[in-house]
């Protein structure tokens, strides 16, 4: 018997549990070192029921949407009774509900008195999580243990006191002593929202306030469940591709999703797509419900709050042995990488039922983490190189994609690197770093413009490790209704000796010289739309600045000077 | 010479507050002229003679000093209309401007759009040239490259050039040659180096920084000029100073060439008018038709920031930390698709304004909710000046609300009310709280024309016991005004490990700085006993992405063993933890040099005090809602009340620009500067 929502309460609640995850975010933000989290703001912050259901929860770029609540489901069946004030937990694993094994998260139980109330939870990617590979992405792992130290739930505070046997276990498993800083900053942010929230029961009463978190849930419930029942009844069928596995030159993984709409429900089914790769390139199941509802939420109302009602009509069919759910104890670093593929699937099999929402492909990520010795410091460095990888989303109905804006995980939360920090960061000069012309794909709605990046790599034993997708024709960004794809991704390093080598998607390249011209295209992203129904004035400015060429314009758009 | 005065600027009325010598004060307000403010400028003026009951030439005479807040800069960028603007900048890195680093601020909204760059892409032209990180000059200037730029600049009626070349904070040589071609070849146009605007690294925001500069420095110009002449053609002959962002003030000329530093001027000067209150640790709050301001002062310092922006771009200048929200009278309530109800951001602003205002407005805003609950009268709304139709705004309320969340007008009004007073009370929260600051240990400085009707809820929700109704509440910045000091910030940056021992690129480029901040402050008049020079650097532990500023002593300047000492207590402070026992080297990034020109702040005017009792002020009792019902509650009329005069809630007290609501449970007082406390 559902009782009457009163709305202002509500709103206030809900507002409130936002603040307490958004404050235990600015903790993280100001207090940890590595800069994957503090400048790339790889993190999410959530609050949690006692039963485990997402109450409410912040993530600072879209990946993350869905990577605690399976975790935090794992540690409370595992603990069962035994969870005391005082209490931290640490987990990362994989096969217990974890997204990637370099995201670590922190939970801490929250007591009212004797009884316990909720949860808090930080989860971000550490700077090193052990492994055969400084850093974690690792090609050539074959199974989870080349590629990171497994933390299944484990108990690092014990009724109030620090662990220091568990403690030492672990961070003498891990490369970097920054990631010891980095998960007490974590600790540190679940303590700030079990503060908030202990000041929400107090204020409330706790049964008042349980009564409100189940109102808010429907409320949310009710929300989702409208905004899919505006989607016409029906399954849609999308499949996608994901290229090479990084063991087999040439291979090819396929996602299989059928998605039924029946009233107010929604079912995605990944049956069917392909087995699990002998490589690195499977997700764990975190990963790909991750993948599915940032995805999902572009196509509806975004300003649904994320607690538990949002996931209730949303039902996930992903049977255990594909590379969208790998079976132990396969490699799955790769996993969150495999989201541009999977979005592109969730994208074509709604073209069908909302036209209007869906975009076209966007480009696919490609990744090079650097590695090396800075002659100026006389110290190792490390860069991602964030400034090169940001290519363009998809043209959608009534507005173009976003130019130079990276990976869908990521959806433009998190920056490009300034140049001249990156210069003074980095043994590196750059020689250019622009928007690449004619690189978004035509469309009444074009897609968003791809960059080039060129610098010369002056550290010492530099290293490089590829991850990523889109060099292959067919791995370019898809257009849609009409509209064109975007170009592709390269990644090409020229040795002062004048030889060039291209890398490939998937692979690490040891010794390159001092003096190697690093060289990057980040491809454009899919068109909407004929291009021929562009209007020419848009056209037209896009040619007289540069970003389309005259013939391309003539080609592709039908485009007449006058 | 006997007055000064305040003009503040905004969006709905020009604010003016007039100060004689013993710091009596006369407040007006006059609607807006946005088309060209100066009107509104000089149209108040002449009703502040008339409140003197002077004539106009005499009082102008008598006029020693104005001091304006203007938002024309802020309007031009908001609105699209910048001077048209070329920028020249470094071969390969023409884009910066545009790309803002990728970032897309609504990550799952694929509609949608980033920001129009002030300067398009065909008018971005590349320049061969290049600097490194360490300052050495790899590739010298192409000159041709500038010349044939010009020519396209000129064929595109080009008013303003920005030159923003990588690593001219290190080196500006390339810059310096490239802008004396322009200014010799167009020697009309507005130029604006980086070197000149913001010698300081990172270079997407010093690009955004130096063409937003270019961008409004045309307008900014002409607006001045403009007023000049209009104050010269009413014989005005005393001093004109322009408010800045920094929450300094400036002469016209000075701020004409840094244009810029007026685009986050608006709200500025609230933090100065708190200290003239005589308080040196404080939250102000100013909440009009359509914005809610929130700053937060301690020790007596404004928090200072160097990542704001304007329109998504950013503006790296110095400028006043001030939380904005879309929060006010104005804000329209609606209800989303779970049922829950929503206020703002949107809002009714003056046109039509809220349904009560009967111009034909219908949407229930913040306004109307206040009007229902009894908070506002219908009949003595600014004064009795507007009359406020109370049928409308249950009507609005009721239809568009109430209906939908099947409960009755006045409980729909209360929600509003509620809901609108939690996001203002999350705004507070980003600037204490998040900052490690607890909003209970600092009173709430309360202003604007809605402020006082929400002051004490806001205070309740955060657990805030004080609050400050300032005499002069809804003209709170143009109070301020008249209490700044002349301001500038110069910054180098000199990235480099922490010497040891004299390092005479860092003398060299102090040095520079203080001529440079010398020769400012004469130019506007400021003799060297008024000058105070405050210093401070930008630090980090090598590899680290964000830099932590360090006030330092003058003395302190040059003593690296003690500075690096003062950036681990610092980190520590803030972060909770230092590198100190780790050694990890300390990297200085930027040089910082604040010169203030000490002005003469008007004596507040005292009021004498009087018995407790406000039985003189006494206008009857109306019903209004508080804790949870309707009841009849005292209202008293605020311009009758000052110094000593003491109440208890429930009571309403009306002014004629604002009304304070005093919930039961908390107590009223008037101090001596006629400031009415708030306590429970």
């Amino acid at each position: 018997m559902k009782t009457r929502i009163d709305p202002i309460q509500l709103s206030v609640l809900q507002r409130r549990l936002k603040s307490i995850t958004e404050e235990m975010g600015l903790t993280l933000l100001r207090t940890t070192r590595s800069p994957i989290l503090n400048e790339a703001r790889d993190f999410v912050t959530g609050l949690y029921d006692a039963q485990g259901r997402m109450l409410e929860q912040t993530e600072y770029i879209p990946v993350l949407a869905f990577a605690l609540q399976p975790a935090c489901e794992n540690v409370l069946r595992f603990f069962g009774d035994d969870i005391h004030p005082g209490d931290v937990i640490l987990h990362n694993d994989v096969f217990s509900g974890g997204n990637q094994n370099n995201d670590v998260a922190v939970f801490k139980p929250i007591f009212h008195g004797k009884k316990l109330v909720a949860w808090t939870a930080c989860k971000g990617h550490q700077a090193d999580i052990g492994g055969a590979v400084r850093g974690g992405y690792n090609p050539e792992a074959r199974e989870v243990w080349q590629e990171a130290l497994r933390i299944p739930a484990v108990k690092i505070h014990e009724r109030g006191k620090l662990r220091r046997d568990v403690w030492n276990l672990i961070f003498a498993n891990i490369r970097l002593k920054i990631v010891e800083e980095d998960i007490k900053a974590q600790i540190g942010g679940c303590t700030v929202g079990e503060r908030g929230y202990l000041a929400l029961v107090e204020r409330f009463g706790r049964q008042r306030l349980e009564a409100l978190l189940a109102q808010l849930f429907d409320s949310t419930e009710t929300m989702v469940r409208k905004e899919i029942r505006a989607i016409p009844d029906g399954t849609y069928r999308g499949e996608s591709w994901a290229f090479y596995d990084g063991v087999s030159d040439g291979s090819k993984m396929k996602i299989n999703l059928a998605v039924s709409v029946r009233g107010d429900e929604v079912t995605f089914d990944f049956s069917g797509s392909s087995p699990q790769t002998p490589g690195f390139v499977n997700a764990p199941y975190s990963a790909t419900a991750s993948a599915l509802m940032l995805t999902f939420l572009m196509l509806i109302n975004p300003d649904i709050p994320h607690n538990d009602g949002i996931l209730r009509p949303i039902r996930i069919v992903n049977p255990e042995g594909s590379f969208l759910n790998a079976r132990f104890p396969a490699a799955t670093t790769f996993g969150n990488s495999i989201t541009g593929p999977t979005s592109d699937a969730i994208f074509r099999a709604f073209s069908q039922a909302l036209p209007k929402m869906v975009s076209a492909g966007w480009n696919r990520f490609l990744g090079f983490a650097i590695s090396g010795h800075d002659p100026r410091h006389d110290r190792p460095y490390v860069d991602i190189l964030f400034l090169s990888l940001k290519g363009g989303s998809g043209g959608t109905w009534g507005a173009d994609g976003y130019d130079h804006i990276g990976l869908i995980n990521c959806a433009g939360g998190i920056l490009a690197q300034d140049y001249e920090m990156f210069e003074i960061h980095d043994p590196h000069f750059l020689l250019k770093h622009e928007y690449l012309p004619d690189s978004a794909g035509a469309g009444r709605w074009r897609g968003g413009l791809g960059v080039e990046t060129e610098f010369v790599i002056r550290g010492e034993n530099v290293m490089g490790v590829a991850f990523g997708d889109g060099v292959e024709e067919e791995a370019r960004a898809f257009g849609f209704f009409g509209g064109k794809p975007g170009s592709r991704n390269a990644i090409t390093l020229r040795y002062p000796n004048g030889e060039t080598r291209t890398a490939k998607t998937k692979e690490i390249i040891r010794g390159i010289p001092q003096g190697t011209v690093f060289h990057q295209l980040a491809g454009g992203g899919g068109g909407y739309g004929d291009p021929r129904e562009r209007p020419a004035e848009l056209v037209a400015a896009d040619v007289s600045n540069g970003v389309v060429s005259i013939e391309a314009a003539r080609k592709d758009y039908g485009y007449e000077e006058n | 010479m006997t007055f000064k005065v305040g003009i503040d600027v905004g969006g709905t009325f020009t604010d003016f507050l007039l100060m004689d010598r013993q710091g009596r004060t006369s407040v007006h307000k006059e609607l807006s002229t946005p088309f060209d403010p100066s009107i509104a400028v000089l149209s108040g003026l002449a009703a502040l003679a008339a409140l003197r009951a002077m004539p106009f030439e005499r009082f102008v005479r008598d006029l020693e000093l104005i001091v304006h807040g203007t938002t024309v800069t802020t309007n031009a960028v908001l609105t699209g209309n910048a001077a048209r603007t070329g920028l020249l900048a470094t071969r390969g890195f023409r884009d910066a401007l545009e790309m803002r680093r990728g970032v897309r601020e609504e990550m799952y909204n694929n509609r949608y759009h980033p920001p129009p760059p002030i300067v398009p892409r065909r008018l971005r032209l590349p320049v061969t040239e290049r600097v490194d990180a360490e300052g050495n000059i790899v590739t010298p200037l192409h000159e041709e490259d500038v010349i044939s730029s010009l020519e396209e600049f000129r064929n595109q009626g080009v008013e303003a050039v920005a030159i923003c070349f990588l690593h001219a904070h290190a080196n500006r040589q390339n810059e310096e040659a490239a802008a004396r071609l322009v200014r010799e070849a167009l020697p009309d146009a507005y130029v604006s180096a980086s070197c000149e605007v913001l010698p300081q690294v990172r270079f997407y925001e010093r690009t955004s920084t130096t063409v937003l500069n270019a961008g409004v420095g045309p307008i900014l110009s002409r607006y001045l000029r403009n007023l000049t002449q209009k104050l010269e053609a009413a014989r005005y002959r005393g001093k004109l100073l322009i408010m800045q962002s920094n929450g300094g003030v400036a002469s016209p000329a000075t701020v004409a060439r840094l244009a810029a530093m007026t685009l986050l001027s608006g709200p500025a000067a609230a933090p100065a008018a708190g200290l003239a209150l005589g308080y040196q640790d404080f939250i102000s709050v100013d909440m009009g038709g359509t914005s809610f301001d929130a700053a937060l002062v301690r020790g007596g310092q404004p928090a200072v920031t160097t990542s704001g922006t304007v329109n998504r771009y950013a503006l790296a200048l110095p400028s006043m930390e001030i939380n904005t929200i879309g929060a006010g009278g104005g804000s329209i309530a609606w209800i989303d698709d779970g049922g829950l109800l929503r206020m703002g951001p949107q809002s009714a602003g003056a046109d039509p304004g809220p349904a009560c205002y009967g111009r034909g407005g219908a949407q229930p805003t913040c306004t109307d909710a206040n009007l229902v609950l009894g908070y506002l009268s219908a009949e003595f709304f600014a004064g009795g000046r507007v009359r406020l139709d109370l049928q409308a705004s249950k009507a609005a309320i009721g239809e568009r609300i109430g209906k939908r969340l099947g409960m009755d007008v006045v409980a729909a009004a209360h929600g509003m009310y509620q809901v609108i007073n939690v996001n203002m009370a999350s705004a507070i929260r980003e600037i204490s709280v998040q900052k490690g600051y607890d909003p209970r240990e600092f009173p709430l400085i309360c202003a604007g024309g809605a402020g006082p009707i929400h002051g004490a809820a806001i205070a309740a929700e955060l657990g805030i016991r004080r609050i400050v109704v300032p005499r002069d509440s809804s003209i709170f910045c143009a109070a301020g005004m008249l209490r700044t000091d002349l301001k500038h910030d110069f910054v180098r940056s000199c990235a480099r490990v922490l010497p040891r021992g004299k390092d005479s690129r860092v003398k060299a480029l102090l040095a520079e700085m203080q001529r440079e901040a010398r020769a400012t402050l004469k130019t506007e008049g400021i003799g060297s006993a008024a000058q105070r020079f405050l210093y401070s650097m930008d630090l980090r532990y090598l590899g680290q992405y964000h830099e932590v500023n360090v006030g330092v002593p003058p003395k302190m300047l040059e003593d690296w063993k003690a500075m690096r000492e003062r950036f681990h207590q610092r980190h520590d402070a803030l972060y909770g933890y230092s590198l100190r026992e780790e050694r990890t080297p300390v990297e200085l990034l930027n040089l910082r040099l604040t010169a203030i020109g000490v002005t003469r702040k008007p004596a507040s005017g005292r009021e004498p005090r009087r018995p407790a009792s406000c039985r003189q002020a006494f206008k009857g009792k109306r019903s209004v809602y508080l804790g949870g019902r309707f009841s009849a509650v005292p209202v008293y009329d605020g311009e009758r009340l000052g110094h000593g005069n003491r109440l208890a809630g429930p009571a309403i007290i009306e002014s004629v620009n604002t009304t304070l609501v005093v919930p039961r449970g908390w107590n009223a007082e008037y101090d001596a500067l006629g400031s009415c406390i708030l306590k429970t």
